[in-house]
């Protein structure tokens, strides 16, 4: 991917060599500290290495996805104790107990993220809550397989036969802790993070650009529970003596103060506030109590006035100064029209039939008996009162609601009641009424989530930076460049998107719904909010959007536009088509005349 | 029989704590996750004032009552008010753990970590029913468990401020349009939250002992409680309470008293998972959470 691009900014790439020095002296500081520190230090900053492993991996699913789980405790746990069991009673080298730890924390995982798609907010902390409290238990009474509340004791740690020096142990564990970084930069830094944040911004527009939910729900928790296997297999290896008594609720609880004092959702954070966490009480040698208590006030003050933590305030500032000019510089690039986007002309004449159609919300029908066909290569209106039932009509074309009866057939092919991240990749792109932008990406980043259906490369290519990564996050960001160039807003691309006006982030929901290279774009109210010269520059793209061959199927309450560039408006009021037609036979209908201006004039 | 009434006590206590969970959460929409320790607290407050100011039951429980319902308004304060809409910012569930943390410590430093004999209500007196010996006490929970039930159902239903109360549950922006003040009601209704938080506490210290492991042990089954009949919901937090308690006496039986203790944590997960919205929407399982929201 290009990096000027995908750094924050002009500045972040003007610092970037002090940024690269301040990396290579954390990592020669590391690589020295054993010789300089005593063993009471060295034991401290292995210890916060493992908590370092623990609060990235943990992030990557709290942070990143926004599943706030509070069963990180119980995954360290459980992971420390599968590799601790394995290596005692079933004498098997560490790498196995490791794997133990994975594939037991896997499960656990899957245990939290099976009603992962039905359940958000306090249900997903009740149920990492329950399971902390049953992982818990299970240690404490489980006393033939976990030895119980005395502990476990584990024989000295070896790797390949070779017991582990104090010395050694550190620089095993910052080799892992390396790994971690590695893993998680990879993850991150490739579409696989952008689509956790997304399903943590705005699950619909996440599902409207081509992800499902579920499925990125369950691997963000499945990757990151399995970090923290890690985490807990090392700590087992390590420390040679664990009790149940360490993997309680304060754990999670310094875990999740770890990853908000650093900054949820980004890399840097979690070993930021790791260090904050470990190395602060050290100063003040406070009671347990004490300590505790300030944690808890830290817990309430920043999640209120930090919301972003350390490292998200940083970022923030960056952005905040950034001139912008950075991104001018896109190098040789053929100008752009919107020929790129031009759709074969393959396929059945009519791409949209909708028929019978009908959505009933408990006694009242939203929809009734919908009947609308939609041309290929037109700009089809669908207009009518509030509260007709047209938002509700597109919400079930797109998959977004299910329709009691009746059915949708796209390109020859029954969608009906698909789920939207399946409509997507059938080629029906849409915006929303109510702009549904991801609020922490860039302009260009949101731009570039439209072109995430078409990328190809595997997890593993996203952490180790495969050719085939490269090129195609390239090739995507470059794309999203020159939508955002038709649509005009070249020079936001680094922006925030809520610092665009509410016409702006109209466009860029359409240069978003471009992106994925439709052959229907369903567009929500475009003008909504817009005043008279966007209108007039947006209904130039809806013109240029259809002359390439792209299908429009439009709301709009705007009467100019929709005279004005559609081929045929369909009339709906409460739920029922009361008129269809080209534009000038629709305003004349008399029931439409009624629906719009009551009752009708008498013709004298 | 002594099975059953002990189920049935246990479980009415559950019953209220799920009772306060859903009466913030029908208004705010948020689950308190430091109604635990409130419980907590007022149990703990009541025992320092008997045991150690030497006062009676009844004046004890009315300052436990008060400063529960101090802790809850300062915990709405601090806690949630600044966080604007509370369905896209989470992070009360970050704030109100914070809270929780907080309230346990306080407590571990002033009363100490030796769980606390409570003394029963009666004196400990008996009676028998059959051949089963039973605690007074034990009748007094459910008994004031299911009056504390009856009222608060009553003021909903047919109080002004009842209505106000549903109306802020409904949409709280609307109702302030009809001269409701959203906020004035919220506040109230976490400060009602405090108050059965502290009856309940005292309720139960004399059978768990009072101290300030109580948050974990007793505090998380209010939860699985409301979670069983479904949140703000009167009758399902009976439901779900008193389902809660027999299952736990009977089941105990069978098991260990370990495992006994994570059931309630295991029932809570299976009923998340296969009925979000409790027991009481099985019969109206709405298919589509998705379709609800607004698009």
């Amino acid at each position: 991917m290009p990096r000027f691009l995908t750094k924050t900014g002009s500045l972040q790439k003007k610092y970037s060599a002090w940024f690269n020095l301040l990396i290579v002296v954390l990592l020669l500081f590391c690589l020295v500290f054993p010789f300089i520190a005593g063993n009471y230090y060295m034991r401290f900053a292995i210890i916060i290495f493992i908590y370092m492993i623990l609060s990235i991996g943990y992030d990557i699913s709290a942070g990143y996805c926004g599943l706030l789980t509070l069963s990180a405790a119980a995954i360290f746990g459980a992971g420390a104790y599968a590799s601790a069991i394995t290596i005692t009673t079933l004498k098997l080298p560490f790498f196995a107990g490791m794997l133990a730890a994975m594939v037991v924390t896997g499960l656990i995982s899957l245990t939290i993220s099976l009603p992962a798609y039905k359940v958000k907010g306090h249900y997903l902390a009740l149920i990492s809550l329950g399971i902390l409290e049953i992982v818990h238990r299970i240690l404490n009474d489980w006393i033939s397989l976990t030895q119980g509340a005395a502990g476990f004791f584990l024989p000295p740690w070896s790797i390949f036969g070779i017991t582990l020096t104090n010395f050694s142990k550190y620089y095993v564990i910052f080799f892992f802790l390396i790994l971690a970084v590695l893993f998680a930069w990879g993850l991150v830094k490739s579409h696989w993070g952008r689509d956790f944040l997304a399903v943590k911004n705005d699950e619909i527009a996440a599902a409207g650009v081509g992800i499902n939910n579920r499925k990125f729900k369950v691997i963000a928790l499945l990757v990151s529970s399995m970090m923290i296997g890690v985490a807990g297999s090392l700590y087992a290896s390590y420390s040679e003596y664990i009790s149940p008594d360490t993997f309680g609720f304060y754990l999670t609880i310094l875990v999740l103060l770890m990853v908000i004092i650093g900054g949820s959702g980004t890399l840097s954070g979690p070993a930021f506030g790791v260090v904050v966490v470990m190395i602060v009480p050290e100063f003040f040698n406070a009671s347990p109590d004490l300590k505790q208590i300030v944690f808890g006030a830290l817990l309430i003050i920043l999640t209120q006035i930090l919301p972003g933590g350390i490292a998200g305030r940083i970022k923030k500032r960056f952005r905040a100064i950034d001139d912008n000019t950075d991104i001018e510089n896109v190098g040789d690039r053929p100008p752009i029209s919107f020929e790129k986007f031009k759709v074969n002309a393959d396929g059945p004449e009519n791409i949209l039939e909708v028929s019978n159609l009908t959505r009933r919300f408990g006694g009242l029908t939203a929809v009734g008996n919908l009947d609308i066909t939609v041309k290929k290569g037109t700009v089809h209106s669908l207009i009518g009162p509030n509260g007709a039932g047209k938002t509700t009509t597109v919400n079930m074309i797109t998959g977004i609601d299910k329709p009691t009866e009746g059915s949708v057939t796209f390109n020859g092919e029954n969608i009906t009641g698909m789920e939207p991240f399946l409509s997507v990749k059938r080629g029906i792109a849409r915006t929303y009424q109510h702009v549904r932008l991801f609020k922490d990406m860039r302009v260009i980043d949101n731009v570039a989530m439209g072109g995430r259906i078409y990328y190809t490369y595997s997890m593993a290519g996203a952490i180790f930076h495969s050719p085939k990564k490269r090129k195609e996050e390239k090739e995507a960001y470059l794309e999203a460049y020159d939508c955002l160039k038709l649509i005009g807003l070249e020079d936001k691309a680094n922006f925030d998107p809520e610092s665009l006006s509410a016409g702006q982030q109209k466009l860029l929901e359409i240069a978003r719904a471009l992106c994925e290279k439709p052959k229907l774009m369903v567009l929500d109210e475009p003008c909504a909010g817009l005043n008279e010269t966007e209108v007039a520059e947006l209904s130039e793209i809806i013109k240029a959007i259809k002359n390439v061959g792209i299908t429009v199927l439009m709301i709009e309450h705007h009467m100019s536009i929709v005279m004005g560039i559609s081929d045929y408006i369909t009339v709906i009021d409460y739920g029922r088509k009361i008129a269809e037609g080209t534009p000038a036979e629709v305003s004349v209908d008399p029931a439409v005349r009624k629906a719009y201006l009551g009752e009708e004039v008498p013709t004298c | 029989m002594q099975q059953l009434i002990f189920g049935l006590a246990n479980g009415s206590i559950y019953a209220l704590m799920a009772l306060a969970i859903g009466m913030v959460s029908s208004t705010t929409g948020i689950v308190n996750f430091a109604h635990a320790s409130v419980v907590m607290m007022g149990a703990m407050v009541s025992w320092w004032m008997m045991v150690i100011y030497g006062l009676s039951y009844l004046p004890a429980l009315i300052i436990a009552i008060v400063v529960s319902i101090v802790l809850n308004i300062v915990m709405y304060e601090a806690c949630v008010k600044k966080l604007g809409n509370l369905q896209h910012n989470v992070g009360w569930i970050i704030t109100l753990f914070g809270a929780s943390i907080i309230l346990d410590n306080t407590a571990r430093m002033v009363f100490g970590t030796e769980p606390q004999a409570f003394p029963y209500l009666f004196e400990g007196k008996m009676v028998t029913i059959g051949d089963a010996n039973i605690l007074l006490h034990e009748l007094m929970m459910i008994t004031i468990a299911i009056v504390i039930g009856i009222v608060y159902q009553t003021v909903i239903k047919k109080t002004r401020f009842g209505r106000a109360v549903r109306a802020v549950a409904f949409r709280p922006s609307t109702a302030e349009l009809m001269g409701i003040k959203s906020e004035y009601i919220i506040l109230l209704c976490f400060a009602m939250a405090g108050a059965v938080a502290a009856v309940g506490g005292v309720l139960i210290a004399p059978i768990t002992f009072a101290s300030y492991t109580m948050t974990l042990s007793i505090g998380l089954k209010g939860f699985a409680a409301a979670v069983l009949g479904g949140f703000g919901n009167a009758k399902g937090a009976f439901i779900g309470g008193l389902s809660l308690g027999i299952i736990e006496s009977f089941i105990s039986i069978f098991i260990p008293a370990g495992i006994k203790d994570s059931i309630s944590f295991v029932i809570m997960i299976v009923v998340i998972i296969f009925l979000p919205g409790g027991i009481l929407s099985a019969k109206i399982f709405n298919k589509n959470g998705f379709a609800s929201e607004k698009v």
